[in-house]
């Protein structure tokens, strides 16, 4: 780590904890030694439904501002409507104050003593980027204007890609690898400044993530030196921004595992992972151009948007799994034959809940002040002189989570097997203790949580959560969304909605209390105590993934002492690949971290199930004396 | 055939090669005083207690027995607990079931990884482990983490049949591991030469006991005995000071015979002198 790297990042520690919003701070922090230091000056005016979406980065840095204002003049030129012309001016208004606002960015930067940004600001963002510095610079610019402009949730998309083009030509021009490596990493650090200038959005959750490697469609591998030298940046830095994801398929060696692994054991959450062979086939199946499927990143979590040249809003309704089975279960499970009958309804009632979704938001489009800033950078909204949500752009599709899967899996199972395979339980007395929420049935609540749950490789469950998951993809997928063109796309994300949809579900028949939440995203819920990872793997690898391609990753968390040696690195790099080897389309896995385990400390009630290693043992962490959870805390803060 | 087991533990990462699942058997000949698996010794089935949620109303004591000093949990005191922090440690399982179990996750384990079978000591359940080894034959890669300490036949028997060991080596002086695990250790050298002999893989493991194994005494002579087997690989595994985590949910007191606050000696180059390389994990 070089001297600057370390100062910017004891500057960064100094400052981090404060917050604009919180500590009555005047302004916002200054980081004078900020080598991409925008002054930002007040909040950004976050819309939260405006954003989520990956811009242009390689066309706005082949071009610059002022070639893109050109482009507009010339493109409202041949204006045919008034709303043409209007909107050219709007993007007109925009870009222009962009230009403006680049002249004080340079004073800033002049006033702080900063040359260097000084200089690149001489020539970007309103030319073309002509080196790495330059480029990094640029998409900073363009980050700072469109957040400005109220954008949230921008994902930086497949960064290693785009700039591969101006890291080889330093390289070739004779710029050392360590000087490289000290821009990204100065730049990767610029990432975590602001990061409190954002309203009513968690702190951290900020939609900044890159997208790494990749394949393209004759199956070459698009990792490159600069995708391995994000990963060690991040490694080196063990900072939250940006949020590394890694694009893997069948062909990935395990040494792209390993390093990721070694980031994995950083604690921070990621990388992510994401499978080329299910992710990018499901894409293409839902319409997308294959080239424009080759291209997908991630949105700002884990949805697969197509960047550039979409304005898709994956995260534009919920189906409640479990809500919509326990309707089938408390309102026809008393005439229900066999169990076949009531997974049928259970369908139905998804199928019903799909509909409503999709009538609710038809033909809903996202507005805001930053359409415009957004659309200014999104593929052919120039050309056409539309917003990109309003048909300016080549995708307009909505996306539905999926949340809870496994809570109704487990709920169907279990009613299949106390109530229609042994008989030992009525209809009656079931549907009377949901409706009581379990009071005064505390023995069946026990009976109802010991039968069979997902994450067991249970092939009965698991068939019916395959089965479920199934129907909402056929139901959904492809359906109009009343935008033009615009279709549905169905996933398995639940986003907030494990807390959120799980508040609105009464007591369901796998045991779980009304209002207690689901798991997260598409993961074993909380009432199943998994028998082990493996087992977790292989049942939710037995999907057919591709059929519901929205997003939303297996979550799973390990302890960070099973990452202690290179043994432990190597074999959980092959768990990952086993994994994406089996067919599952996206993995956070997650070396359980400090914050957590300290809560668990305070309120251990709160983490039933929470498995920690020990170190030759994995235990559940209300199992350990109190002494031995205070080591692991200390254990842990000293590894943080 | 029925075994007895008390945890089965899938990616077991310290327990051989690759991706393994580990089938932890109640039961064992050794009464090691550094036991960090305390519910693996006894065979017999027994109530184990989570120390958090506790609130100390009493009713597990009250059906609980007494016996040297130790609170014996009783099925009674099971269900007589409110909170639910009372369970059995120990299950039955039929060779066949716990095979079918295991071949579940056949699909990860058969790259490059397998089955481990622990303990306790393996051995001790020796027809069910050689059941379950022959019914993975040809299935799955199997191991054995094994203390050694059984009949040569029995050995023999489970060199014919398993891919790979673990064997844990202890003390080299008999009186000494007497003193620390309740055997003497004849019959485990002579196993122990059986393997290196037999063209079984194997690794040879060895806990670092502070002043009881990790001793120069004892390093020396366990570097002499690999030399004079032929073997250049040791893994060394540190004392870890949260060893005693378990004794208090089975009603019991950690008392090692030693003091736990002087750090292991971790001497390596007692090895390498050897020319024997070793690892710490």
């Amino acid at each position: 780590m070089t001297q600057l790297i370390k100062e910017l990042l004891t500057q960064l520690k100094e400052n981090r904890h404060k917050q604009y919003r919180s500590e009555q701070i005047e302004k916002p922090i200054a980081y004078p030694l900020d080598l991409f230091g925008f002054n930002f000056g007040t909040p950004f005016k976050a819309h939260w439904s405006v954003g989520n979406v990956t811009v242009s980065f390689p066309a706005a840095l082949a071009k610059g501002f002022l070639a893109i204002r050109e482009e507009i003049v010339n493109s409202m030129k041949r204006a045919q409507t008034e709303e043409q012309l209007s909107f050219g001016q709007q993007m007109l208004d925009t870009v222009d104050e962009y230009i403006g606002g680049v002249e004080d960015q340079k004073n800033n930067a002049r006033a702080l003593g900063n040359t260097r940004l000084c200089d690149a600001l001489e020539r970007v963002p309103l030319y073309p980027a002509t080196n790495f510095f330059e480029a990094c610079t640029f998409v900073r610019a363009m980050m700072y204007f469109l957040r400005r402009s109220g954008a949230t949730h921008l994902g930086l998309g497949r960064f290693d890609q785009y700039m591969y083009p101006y890291y080889i030509a330093d390289k070739a021009r004779g710029v050392s690898d360590a000087e490289l490596f000290e821009t990204l990493e100065a730049f990767f650090i610029s990432l975590n400044h602001d990061t409190d200038l954002y309203r009513g959005i968690m702190r951290g959750d900020n939609g900044q993530s890159l997208v790494l490697g990749g394949f393209d469609k004759d199956g070459k591998s698009l990792y490159n030196e600069l995708s391995e030298a994000c990963v060690r940046a991040s490694l080196e830095l063990e900072l939250i921004d940006p949020k590394i994801n890694l694009r893997v398929g069948k062909n990935t060696p395990i040494e792209i595992y390993e390093l990721a692994t070694e980031l994995t054991k950083k604690g921070l959450g990621f990388p992510q992972y994401c499978n080329d062979d299910v992710v990018v086939p499901g894409l293409i199946k839902l319409g997308y151009d294959p080239e424009d499927a080759y291209e997908y990143v991630v949105a700002a979590c884990w949805e697969f948007i197509i960047p550039y040249c979409s304005g898709d809003v994956p995260n534009r309704a919920t189906l409640n799994f479990p809500l919509a089975v326990n309707r089938a279960i408390t309102q026809r499970l008393r005439e229900c034959g066999s169990f076949e009958e009531l997974l049928e309804y259970a369908k139905e009632e998804i199928s019903a809940d799909c509909q409503r979704n999709i009538r609710e938001q038809w033909g809903a489009y996202e507005k805001g002040v930053s359409t415009v800033a957004l659309s200014l950078f999104t593929d052919g909204c120039i050309a056409s002189l539309r917003d990109m949500w309003r048909g300016g752009t080549k995708y307009n599709n909505f996306g539905s989570h999926g949340a809870g899967i496994a809570s109704a899996a487990d709920a169907l199972a279990a009613v299949k097997k106390l109530v229609f395979d042994e008989g030992s339980l009525s209809a009656d007395e079931l549907l009377e203790a949901l409706e009581k929420d379990f009071a005064g049935a505390e023995e069946l609540r026990k009976r109802l949580l010991a039968c069979p749950k997902m994450g067991n490789n249970d092939d009965f469950v698991d068939s019916v959560a395959c089965e479920l998951m199934k129907h909402f993809g056929d139901v959904l997928n492809l359906q109009p969304n009343g935008l033009e063109g615009g279709i549905w796309r169905a996933g398995t994300g639940s986003a907030l909605e494990y807390l959120k949809s799980a508040k609105l579900c009464p007591a369901t028949a796998d045991g779980r209390h009304a209002g207690a939440p689901y798991g997260t995203n598409f993961s074993p819920s909380l009432e199943a105590k998994p028998s082990g990872i493996l087992s977790v793997i292989q049942s939710f690898s037995k999907f057919d993934m591709t059929n519901v391609i929205n997003g939303g990753p297996l979550t799973l968390e390990i302890h960070d002492t099973v990452l202690r040696n290179d043994v432990g690195i190597k074999k959980t790099a092959a768990l990952v690949k086993a994994f994406i080897d089996l067919g599952g389309h996206q993995l956070q896995l997650n070396s359980i971290n400090r914050e957590r385990l300290l809560d668990a400390w305070e309120h251990p009630e709160k983490y039933p199930h929470l498995i920690v290693r020990v170190w030759g043992w994995s235990g559940y962490w209300n199992e350990l004396d109190r002494q031995y959870q205070e080591h692991i805390v200390k254990r842990v803060e000293f590894l943080n | 055939m029925t075994g007895r087991f008390f945890s089965i533990e899938e990616f077991s990462v310290y327990d051989g090669p690759g991706i393994r699942t580990t089938v932890f058997l109640k039961g064992c000949p050794l009464r090691c005083t550094w036991c960090h698996n305390p519910e693996g010794q006894s065979s017999a089935f027994e109530a184990v207690r989570s120390p958090n949620g506790c609130i100390s109303c009493k009713s597990c004591e009250r059906y609980a027995k007494h016996s040297d000093g130790r609170l014996i949990y009783t099925e009674q005191s099971i269900n007589a607990c409110p909170v639910g922090l009372l369970r059995v440690c120990g299950e039955d399982i039929e060779a066949d079931g716990l095979c079918r179990r295991l071949l579940k996750n056949a699909r990860i384990l058969k790259n490059g990884g397998g089955v481990t079978f622990s303990g306790g000591e393996p051995l001790l359940q020796s027809e069910f482990v050689f059941e379950c080894l022959s019914l993975l034959r040809g299935e799955l890669h199997t191991a054995l983490q094994t203390c050694g300490y059984c009949s040569p036949d029995v050995f023999s028997r489970a060199l014919s049949l398993c891919d790979y060991f673990l064997f844990d080596l202890k003390l080299i002086d008999s009186d000494g591991h007497k003193r620390y695990t309740g055997v003497p250790n004849e019959r485990i050298l002579e196993n122990f030469r059986a393997l290196a002999k037999s063209g079984v893989s194997f690794s040879t493991r060895m806990p670092l006991i502070p002043t009881v194994t990790d001793t120069e005494h004892n390093l020396r002579a366990a570097a002499e005995l690999l030399k004079e087997c032929g073997i250049d690989y040791i893994e060394l595994l540190p004392y870890n000071r949260m060893a005693g985590g378990k004794y208090a949910m089975l009603g019991r007191r950690y008392s090692p015979e030693f003091d736990e606050a002087v750090p292991c000696q971790a001497r390596e180059d007692i090895f390498e002198s050897f020319g024997i390389k070793t690892k710490i994990l």
